[in-house]
């Protein structure tokens, strides 16, 4: 291996696009802090029971994803192909949940009469546009890992990936947890009553 | 199972610790939230949880802590430095939000 770093090119690879993809989420956010500290009038819909308690229930879904993601590499790395493939979907059903809870949250939302810019409470419309731009962005990062994953593993199953694949594609979904450990906190957390 | 990707990195033990401490760190958060911090606090207390959660996430999970020190210099202070050059704008937030709370 000649790279001065000491990993594959596909894992380099896969570290330059989180550092831009991070630098997307950073600006995203950042903008969203621009805006609710120049509106003074910002709307703070949350309650506790559903949205904090839905909110919760979605980190640990995800913080689990990623421990259930760990143990496929570990997995994978043994040569433990069936462990791997197992612990994979188990990140993959996770997943699912995750977004099951987002949408079913956001169809709630809607139903109340949010949208991207309307606010159904009479306050700044930009909440809409912030929420949904942000949670609708890390919506689709992880609907795209939950695809990347499965494709993984079928390719691994059938020994046309190794499990340094399995590692690159770990980097992806730890990203997308990481995520929304600032997401949580910052446009949830931040914005109840 | 302890084995170690590629023969380095923690333990799943390890791993499950570090799942432990963010779940608990989750949980510091929410409590936080409804004990009537005045909200520049809260923000700078959530802001400091949330990075010390992603310095768990990628220094273990992602194995950051595990790979050649290049790799950390060559990714993360650029990316620090990317955020810190998002920083110039605050002061026109600032200046906004002053300007509507003096509103008639």
């Amino acid at each position: 291996m000649s790279s001065p770093y000491g990993i594959q090119s596909k894992k380099l690879a896969m570290w330059l696009f989180i550092v831009a993809d991070a630098s997307t989420f950073g600006a995203m956010l950042f903008a969203y802090g621009f805006l609710r500290l120049a509106n003074p009038a910002w709307t703070r819909p949350f309650a506790f029971s559903p949205t904090i308690v839905n909110g919760s229930v979605m980190t640990v879904v995800l913080l689990t994803s990623s421990l259930t993601m760990v143990a496929a590499v570990v997995a994978a790395h043994a040569g433990r192909t069936p462990a791997a493939i197992r612990w994979l979907g188990a990140t993959m059903l996770l997943g699912f949940v995750f977004a099951a809870l987002h949408l079913r949250e956001w169809f709630a939302m809607i139903g109340e009469g949010w949208r991207l810019f309307q606010n159904p409470l009479g306050g700044s419309p930009l909440f809409g546009a912030t929420f949904f731009g942000i949670t609708g962005l890390h919506l689709l990062h992880v609907v795209c890992g939950i695809v990347v994953i499965g494709v993984i593993a079928t390719g691994f199953r059938r020994g046309r990936f190794d499990a340094d694949h399995v590692e690159t594609t770990s980097l992806y979904w730890h990203f997308v947890d990481l995520v929304w450990m600032f997401v949580f906190p910052l446009v949830y957390l931040m914005n109840v009553r | 199972m302890t084995a170690t990707p590629a023969g380095r990195g923690p333990t799943m033990q390890s791993y499950v610790l570090v799942w432990i401490g963010l779940i608990l760190i989750v949980g510091v958060e929410v409590f936080l939230t409804y004990e009537r911090l005045s909200a520049g606090t809260l923000l700078a207390s959530l802001l400091v949880l949330a990075l010390i959660e992603a310095a768990l996430a990628v220094m273990y999970f992602m194995h950051l802590k595990y790979e050649r020190p290049a790799l950390f210099w060559s990714l993360i202070p650029y990316l620090v430095f990317a955020l810190v050059m998002m920083d110039h704008f605050w002061p026109d937030a600032l200046r906004l939000m002053h300007q509507r709370l003096s509103a008639p």
